[in-house]
C-alpha cells in the first residue's frame, strides 16, 4: 500500500534541489581573526592512537625523531604511524581516547628542546610517479582521511576503484570550525596538486571542489589558482552554508545527483596531506585543528601533532578565561563531549571547542508534539519524531520499519525540536537495537 | 550527547506567540460589542488551570502551565463558544476539553482528536439550544472582525510555525466550495470563520499528519467536509466536525504518506564512531 507512483515519480531535477538543512550561527569570526597557521611549542608528552591493521615498531625507551614511524602497516589495509614530536617512548598501553573508548597509544615524552622544526627533502619528480606507486606511498606515509571515519586513504581508494569524480570537501557547516578554510586560504596550490595526485592514484577524469556560498574569498581564490594552472578538470561547486549539506553523504545527495556511484569525497586537509607526503616526503604526522569555543582566551586554528591531549591544545590558545561547561571533539552539532581535557588529539580531530553555560545547557524535555520541524529538516527524509517515539515505547521494529538505520544522525532533528528531546539519543537507541539483531530476533 | 547547542524554538514560545496572534481579536471584540467574550475568556482561563491542576494531581504529572499551553486552549475555547453561553455549559466544555480530551487520551502529544474541537461538538450535541455559532464569526460579521483575524493569521505566518500551505490551501477550497455550492452569498462573518478555522484551528500539530503532503491532504480533507458536511455549508461547527473527522484519518495519512529516505551507495556516518 502506498501513495500513487505519479506522487512519488523522481523528476530530474538541478543539483542542490534537496538541499535540506539548518543555517546555523557560524560563530567563525573570534577563530578567524588569527588565520596564519602556527604550530605550539611541542607538549611535555603525547599518546599516539595506533589504528586498527597497525602494530607498534618500538620499544619503551627507545629515542624517536620527530617524523619518525612508531608502528608499521600489518596487512594491505593498514596503515603505518609517525610521531609527532622528538622524544622517548615510554610506554604501549591502554588510553581513553576522544571517542569514548579505550585503544592502544604510545606514549612518548618530549626529549630536550627542539630548536627548529624538521624540514623535509622534497621528492624529485614527483609529478611523474606513476598511479600504481601512489597507495604504497600513501600506505607508508601514514596518511589517513581527516574525517571522522579515519579511513587510511589507500583503502579508500581501492574502495572506490572506478570511481570517475573527486570531490574535495572544504565546506564547513558547524559553527566554531574553520580549520579547512584557514588550510585553504594559506595553501591553495598545494591543496590543487593534492587533488591531482589523488585523481591520479584513483584514474578518475574530473575533480570537484565544494566550498560554501559565504566563503567567496576561497571560491575566487580556487578559481584564480585553477585558471593560472589551465586545469579545465577541475571545477569549484558553491554549496550552500546549510548544515548538514557539508558531511559527505548530504553533499553527494544535494550536489552531485547522479555521482553517488562514481564519485568520492576527501576533506580538502587529507589532499594538502597527500602533497605533503608524496612531494615532500613528509608523513602524516600532524594536522591543523580549531581550538575555538567562548571559552577560550585566543581561538585560532593551529597545526597540532596527532597525540597532544585537548589540555595541551587549549594551551597552546592561552587556555580557558572560564570554566567550560562541555569540551567537544567536533563541532557542536556532530561532535562528541569530552569527560576529560587529557584524550588527545586524532586524525579525525578537526576542532576542539570549549564550550560555556549558556550555550551548551540541557533544557528541560516535554513530550512530543509531532510540530514536524525534525521531518522538515531531516537531510535523509525521514521522520524522527516517528522514530524516536516507537524507540521511547521500545518497539524497535517499527522503528526499523519508519527506517531508522538509513539515519545519518546529523543531529538537526535535536537542534529544532521545540520539546527538546533527547531524539539523537533514542534513535542511537533505536539504532543499536536493531543493529544488535533484536528487532529481528 | 550531540547536539550540544539548541535552536530557540519552545513549546512555550509556540503558545504564547499564537496568543500574541489571537489578541488583536480580543481588542476588536471589545470594540464591536463583544464585549461579553471576556467574561467567557475568564471562565475559561480559570476553569482550565484549575481542571489542569487537578489532572496532573490525579496522574501525579507536571502540570504544563508554564508552557502556555493551557491558556491557550482555554483562550481559544472562549472564541469557539458562543458569548451568551451559560457559566455552567462553558466550565462543562472546559472540563471535556482539558481533562477529558486531552489529559485522559494522552496528555500533551498524545491525544488523536483535538481537545478542544472535540468539546465544541460535545456541547453542540449536549446543548443544541443553547450552542449557538460563535457571536463573533456568526450572522452578517465585521470588517473589523475580518481584520482581526487576517492580522493575527498574518503575525501567526510570520512565526513560521506551520506550513504556509495550510491556511492558503483550506481558504481556497472553501471559496471555491461556496462560490461553487454555497449560492453565491458570502458575508463577512463567514470570510472571518474561514480565516479563523484556517489560521488556528488548524495549527494544533498534535492532531495533524506528520509529513507536508500529509498536512495539505488533511487540509484539503478538512476543507472539503467543512464546506459540504451540513447543507447550509461553511460554519465553526461543521469544521469542528471536519477536522474531527479528519482526525481520525491522520496515523492513516502518516502511514500512507511514510517518506522514502534517501540511500546513499556509501552509507556514511556523520558522526564520530562509537
Amino acid at each position: 500500500m502506498g501513495p500513487p507512483k505519479s506522487l512519488l515519480k523522481k523528476r530530474n531535477k538541478k543539483p542542490g534541489w534537496k538541499a535540506i538543512g539548518i543555517r546555523l550561527e557560524r560563530k567563525k569570526d573570534a577563530s578567524l581573526l588569527n588565520w596564519n597557521l602556527k604550530r605550539p611549542y611541542p607538549p611535555e608528552k603525547i599518546h599516539i592512537p595506533i589504528p586498527p591493521g597497525a602494530g607498534p615498531c618500538v620499544q619503551p625507551g627507545e629515542v624517536v625523531q620527530t617524523g619518525q614511524k612508531i608502528a608499521e602497516p600489518q596487512g594491505p589495509e593498514g596503515v603505518s604511524l609517525h610521531t609527532g614530536i622528538s622524544g622517548t617512548v615510554e610506554k604501549v598501553a591502554v588510553f581513553q581516547s576522544a571517542v569514548g573508548t579505550e585503544g592502544r597509544m604510545i606514549e612518548i615524552r618530549k626529549h630536550g628542546e627542539p630548536k627548529t622544526l624538521p624540514s623535509w627533502e622534497g621528492r624529485k619528480g614527483w609529478a611523474e610517479i606513476p598511479a600504481e606507486e601512489l597507495p604504497r606511498i600513501f600506505q607508508h606515509s601514514g596518511l589517513v582521511t581527516t574525517d571522522p571515519q579515519m579511513e587510511p586513504v589507500h583503502t579508500k581508494l581501492k574502495r572506490h576503484a572506478g570511481a570517475r569524480t573527486i570531490i574535495i570537501n572544504g565546506c564547513e557547516p558547524e559553527p566554531y570550525i574553520t580549520c579547512e578554510q584557514v588550510l585553504i586560504l594559506s595553501h591553495p596550490m598545494e591543496i590543487l596538486k593534492g587533488a591531482e595526485l589523488l585523481k591520479k592514484a584513483l584514474g578518475a577524469e574530473k575533480i570537484f571542489f565544494a566550498i560554501e556560498n559565504c566563503n567567496l574569498e576561497m571560491i575566487e581564490l580556487l578559481k584564480s589558482k585553477i585558471y593560472l594552472l589551465k586545469w579545465e578538470h577541475v571545477e569549484v561547486r558553491v554549496v550552500p552554508a546549510l548544515y548538514p549539506q557539508g558531511l559527505e553523504s548530504t553533499l553527494l545527495q544535494a550536489w552531485f545527483p547522479g555521482e553517488e556511484k562514481s564519485a568520492v569525497v576527501f576533506p580538502s586537509s587529507t589532499a594538502f596531506a597527500v602533497y605533503e607526503a608524496v612531494a615532500q616526503q613528509k608523513p602524516f604526522y600532524e594536522r591543523v585543528v580549531t581550538v575555538g569555543g567562548e571559552c577560550v582566551v585566543e581561538p585560532r586554528s593551529l597545526w597540532l601533532p596527532i597525540g597532544i591531549s585537548f589540555h595541551d591544545a587549549i594551551h597552546a590558545c592561552k587556555g580557558v578565561m572560564r570554566e567550560p561547561q562541555k569540551i567537544l571533539m567536533g563541532g557542536p552539532m556532530a561532535g562528541r563531549a569530552q569527560m576529560t581535557a587529557g584524550v588527545p588529539v586524532m586524525a579525525g580531530t578537526n576542532a576542539i571547542l570549549a564550550l560555556p553555560k549558556e550555550v551548551a545547557k540541557e533544557e528541560r524535555e516535554e513530550p512530543c508534539i509531532r510540530c514536524n520541524v525534525c521531518a522538515d529538516h531531516c537531510p535523509v527524509s525521514l521522520s524522527p519524531a516517528m522514530i524516536t517515539l516507537a524507540a521511547e515505547q521500545k518497539e524497535f521494529m517499527v522503528a526499523e520499519e519508519w527506517n531508522v538505520k538509513e539515519c545519518i544522525e546529523c543531529g538537526n532533528c535535536a537542534y529544532g525540536c521545540p520539546s527538546k528531546r533527547p531524539m539523537l539519543e533514542l534513535i542511537r537507541f533505536a539504532r543499536s537495537f536493531s543493529r544488535a539483531g533484536v528487532v529481528r530476533g | 550527547m550531540s547536539p550540544h547547542i539548541r535552536s530557540l524554538d519552545s513549546l512555550a514560545r509556540r503558545s504564547w506567540g499564537q496568543l500574541i496572534a489571537l489578541a488583536p481579536l480580543f481588542v476588536i471584540a471589545c470594540f464591536t460589542g463583544h464585549a461579553e467574550i471576556l467574561r467567557i475568556l475568564l471562565i475559561c482561563l480559570v476553569s482550565a488551570v484549575a481542571f489542569e491542576f487537578l489532572a496532573a494531581k490525579l496522574f501525579q504529572k507536571k502540570e504544563s502551565l508554564r508552557n502556555g499551553e493551557t491558556v491557550l486552549a482555554a483562550t481559544l475555547f472562549s472564541l469557539l463558544v458562543p458569548s451568551r453561553c451559560s457559566s455552567e455549559i462553558v466550565i462543562l466544555g472546559v472540563f471535556m476539553a482539558v481533562f477529558v480530551a486531552k489529559e485522559l487520551f494522552g496528555g500533551t502529544g498524545g491525544y488523536l482528536l483535538h481537545p478542544l474541537l472535540l468539546a465544541r461538538v460535545f456541547l453542540q450535541l449536549c446543548f443544541p439550544r443553547s450552542m449557538s455559532e460563535p457571536m463573533l464569526l456568526a450572522g452578517e460579521g465585521s470588517v473589523w472582525t475580518l481584520l482581526g483575524v487576517g492580522f493575527g493569521g498574518i503575525l501567526f505566518l510570520k512565526q513560521k510555525r506551520g506550513y504556509w500551505e495550510t491556511p492558503v490551501l483550506f481558504m481556497s477550497v472553501c471559496f471555491v466550495c461556496e462560490a461553487l455550492f454555497g449560492g453565491g452569498e458570502m458575508p463577512l462573518a463567514f470570510f472571518s470563520a474561514v480565516l479563523f478555522t484556517a489560521f488556528f484551528l488548524l495549527a494544533d500539530p498534535v492532531t495533524l499528519p506528520l509529513t507536508r503532503k500529509g498536512t495539505s491532504l488533511f487540509v484539503l480533507g478538512a476543507a472539503l467536509f467543512s464546506s459540504r458536511l451540513s447543507p447550509e455549508g461553511f460554519s465553526i461547527h461543521s469544521a469542528c466536525c471536519a477536522i474531527l473527522l479528519m482526525n481520525l484519518s491522520t496515523p492513516w495519512l502518516d502511514v500512507w504518506l511514510k517518506p522514502a529516505p534517501y540511500q546513499p551507495e556509501h552509507p556514511l556516518k556523520a558522526t564520530y564512531p562509537a
